[in-house]
């Protein structure tokens, strides 16, 4: 999804209002209750919270120039693989196995197989339609954030095809952003 | 959960941005061999040991010591053969080098074009003042010439270049050469989409 992103593709920042600002944190705070106490830091009320519009229906908030959360359409909020990294706990985990690696930082999306084998590992209460950090085999750090397709017992059960939509992952465009002003 | 959850510190290389134990699956990876052996010995044992083998090599004198410190990436992962492949390229990496330096040190002209607004650009011309030109001079020169706007402005690295309001990049390479004649066309470069591309390609 973010494949060929770069600053070129923001159609539109602005300056949110105090109640969407509002919103989005309650959003990101139902999303991920772990990160709420971290939400003032990460989030202040003080400075201004910037929401860019990019291409695809994709929205972007940025703080202080820096992408933290990105949503398509009106998804849920996905945080960014740096911030991602810097509090791994806050999504639910999938590890894919080794082979898959290569292929998921090449973008493609993640096959029910490379999670069901002996290196993967799932997380069986994770429903369809949620964002899920995507770990690898013998790896400490997720390498892509994704989308389930399908609910994790599903994927067990039909092992074949696409289980999780890959949204975000390394050295992507997003991942290339560091700034945006 | 209300614990308040501390940030972890991820090592990132430098190189192809990624952290660490994600390098081995970069395309440049033979590049950031010598940036893991540094910084991160523990996530690849293999490539410390590489090394190591590779100095003793060469204090024996059992190769001949062309390249320095490539680092050989013998079955440091599952495909050997791919690595095969990769490992002859440190040689036109040198090369690149030198071309690079010697770029460095010739005068040479850059224009880059700065989109902002969407349709709003600015030009920047760098490194006139190389061929010994003045630059408030020639930002009066461009400034008339393109009816716009054109000022010295101070750079990155306080290199001094001139800004000249608008999109023009279509004449400013007949302009410049037209005007200052010291300026062969041959050293004025065009950057496109991060690339260095020659004017008179």
């Amino acid at each position: 999804m973010f494949k060929k992103f770069s600053s070129e593709e923001v159609t539109g920042q602005n300056q949110v209002k105090a109640s969407v600002q509002r919103k989005i944190r309650q959003n990101i705070a139902d999303e991920y209750p772990d990160l709420e106490p971290l939400l003032d830091e990460m989030l202040p009320k003080k400075s201004p919270l910037i929401v860019a519009k990019c291409q695809n229906h994709i929205n972007l908030v940025v703080v202080n120039n820096v992408p933290l959360f990105f949503n398509v359409r009106d998804g849920p909020y996905m945080p960014t693989l740096r911030l991602l990294h810097q509090y791994p706990g806050i999504m639910k985990k999938f590890r894919v196995d080794r082979g898959a690696i290569k292929f998921v930082l090449a973008g493609a999306n993640i096959m029910c197989p490379g999670l069901t084998s002996a290196g993967g590992n799932l997380d069986e209460e994770v429903p369809a339609d949620s964002p899920v950090a995507i770990m690898a085999e013998g790896k400490e750090h997720a390498l892509a954030i994704g989308y389930t397709k399908m609910s994790a017992k599903d994927i067990k059960s039909i092992n074949k095809g696409i289980g999780v939509d890959n949204m975000h992952y390394l050295n992507d465009g997003l991942w290339k952003t560091l700034h945006l002003d | 959960m209300a614990v308040k959850l501390q940030p972890v510190q991820v090592l990132y290389c430098p190189v192809c941005s990624m952290p660490a134990e994600y390098c081995e699956f970069s395309p440049e990876f033979e590049k950031c061999k010598s940036w893991l052996i540094k910084n991160a010995p523990d996530l690849y044992p293999q490539l410390v040991q590489e090394a190591a083998d590779k100095a003793a090599e060469k204090l024996d004198g059992l190769t001949v010591g062309g390249e320095e410190d490539g680092v050989k990436g013998e079955g440091s992962s599952s495909e050997p053969k791919k690595e095969d492949e990769v490992k002859r390229l440190p040689g036109g990496k040198v090369k690149k080098k030198v071309t690079f330096e010697d770029m460095q040190e010739k005068p040479e002209v850059v224009v880059e074009k700065i989109v902002r607004n969407k349709r709003k650009c600015v030009t920047i011309i760098k490194g006139l003042d190389m061929f010994g030109i003045k630059l408030s001079e020639a930002s009066k020169k461009l400034g008339k010439k393109f009816a716009s706007g054109a000022s010295v402005v101070k750079g990155p690295t306080d290199k001094e270049q001139i800004d000249v309001q608008g999109d023009i990049m279509y004449d400013i390479v007949e302009f410049i050469t037209d005007t200052w004649k010291s300026v062969p066309e041959s050293a004025i470069y065009f950057i496109e989409d991060g690339r260095k591309v020659s004017a008179n390609a």
